[in-house]
């Protein structure tokens, strides 16, 4: 093999990073730096994906990434049931209450509104695929203007490869594993919450309290 | 067989770099999100009492680490201790998010004052 078609594959990585990092515009943070939110309170998301459990699953994700990034993050379970007492059995109605409720009542200074597209395990007759896609926007709850919004989005694959006899063996494979080990999906949430949230190019700014530990 | 070496240099290399920008969390999360998703997607597995004794655990994992207790915790524990009955460690726990959080301070005293008025409407 010729050491030019080596050199390409050694900087072939590094130029799909390179583009990967190139292809987003820049974000307009003009509203998210005047409004400059300390808390922020996640309403249990909005489902359009054919699986019941998928608001809650991601529910649960969300805490830690968003309190990184520097914010006070409301509760979540607490706030479901808050609302759920409320009058608002469903998440599809908890995304309906006015802002200056939320003020008034949780005292948050920006509400993230998501909305699950896609979510779950689809077994294929090869392989199988693990997907997670939502929509976050932030909300500032005294002036109802967006601060930012982005898709979080992740994908996995198992099983294919291998020619016929690989793919014969691994489609059994996969099917077992997925129904006795843990489901994927909240970890791929994970990952789609921290590309969407910590991205370079348009992610979420930092809140107060990343600040003040960096200032320590 | 020589091309799987070539591979993992640029890989390798792009790990290292990686490496290099993760911050270390501000918190120790322990299994708070993972208590969540069970109480919803489980609920068996997480009742009352477990999630108790296992945030109890965490914030004293968290206190010997020297950090902050994450957002949220205290605040979920005081919702625990409601349900159980336990009604001042509720209030102390409850109190605690609000002292390390300000932030929080209308959602919990509004949950605080309902609780008062519960009590004495039942006397």
């Amino acid at each position: 093999m010729s050491s030019s078609i080596r050199m390409c594959f050694l900087f072939l990585p590094f130029i799909i990073f390179f583009f990967s990092g190139c292809a987003t515009t820049p974000y307009n943070y003009t509203a998210f730096e005047q409004s400059k939110p300390r808390s922020i309170v996640v309403i249990p998301p909005n489902n359009n994906s054919i699986e019941v459990n998928a608001p809650y699953i991601y529910l649960s994700t969300l805490t830690r990434p968003l309190a990184e990034k520097g914010y006070y993050v409301f509760p979540v379970s607490v706030i479901d049931h808050f609302l759920k007492e409320n009058g608002l059995p469903t998440p599809a109605e908890m995304n309906g209450i006015p802002l200056d409720k939320i003020g008034e009542h949780i005292g948050a200074d920006a509400v993230l509104y998501i909305s699950i597209e896609d979510w779950g395990q689809k077994f294929q007759v090869i392989q199988s695929v693990a997907k997670v896609h939502a929509t976050l926007r932030l909300v500032d709850v005294k002036t109802g203007e967006l601060l930012w919004e982005s898709t979080a989005i992740a994908q996995e694959s198992s099983g294919g490869g291998g020619g016929l006899i690989g793919a014969l063996v691994s489609t059994v494979v996969t099917q077992v594993v997925a129904s006795t080990i843990a489901d994927p999906t909240p970890n791929l949430a994970r990952r789609a919450n921290n590309l969407a949230i910590n991205n370079q190019v348009r992610g979420m700014l930092d809140g107060p309290y990343k600040q003040s530990t960096e200032k320590k | 067989m020589n091309m799987n070496k070539w591979y993992m240099l640029p890989l390798l290399s792009i790990f290292l770099v990686s490496g290099c920008a993760i911050n270390e969390e501000i918190y120790y999360w322990g299994e708070y999100e993972q208590l969540i998703h069970d109480a919803y997607i489980n609920p068996g597995s997480a009742d009352p009492a477990t999630q108790i004794e296992k945030l109890n655990a965490d914030i004293q994992k968290t206190e010997a680490m020297g950090k902050r207790v994450a957002p949220g915790i205290y605040a979920h524990l005081g919702f625990l201790y409601a349900i159980e009955g336990k009604d001042s460690q509720s209030k102390s726990a409850f109190k605690q998010e609000q002292a390390l959080y300000p932030e929080s301070t209308a959602f919990i005293e509004g949950m605080l004052n309902r609780a008062m008025q519960h009590k004495e409407n039942q006397l």
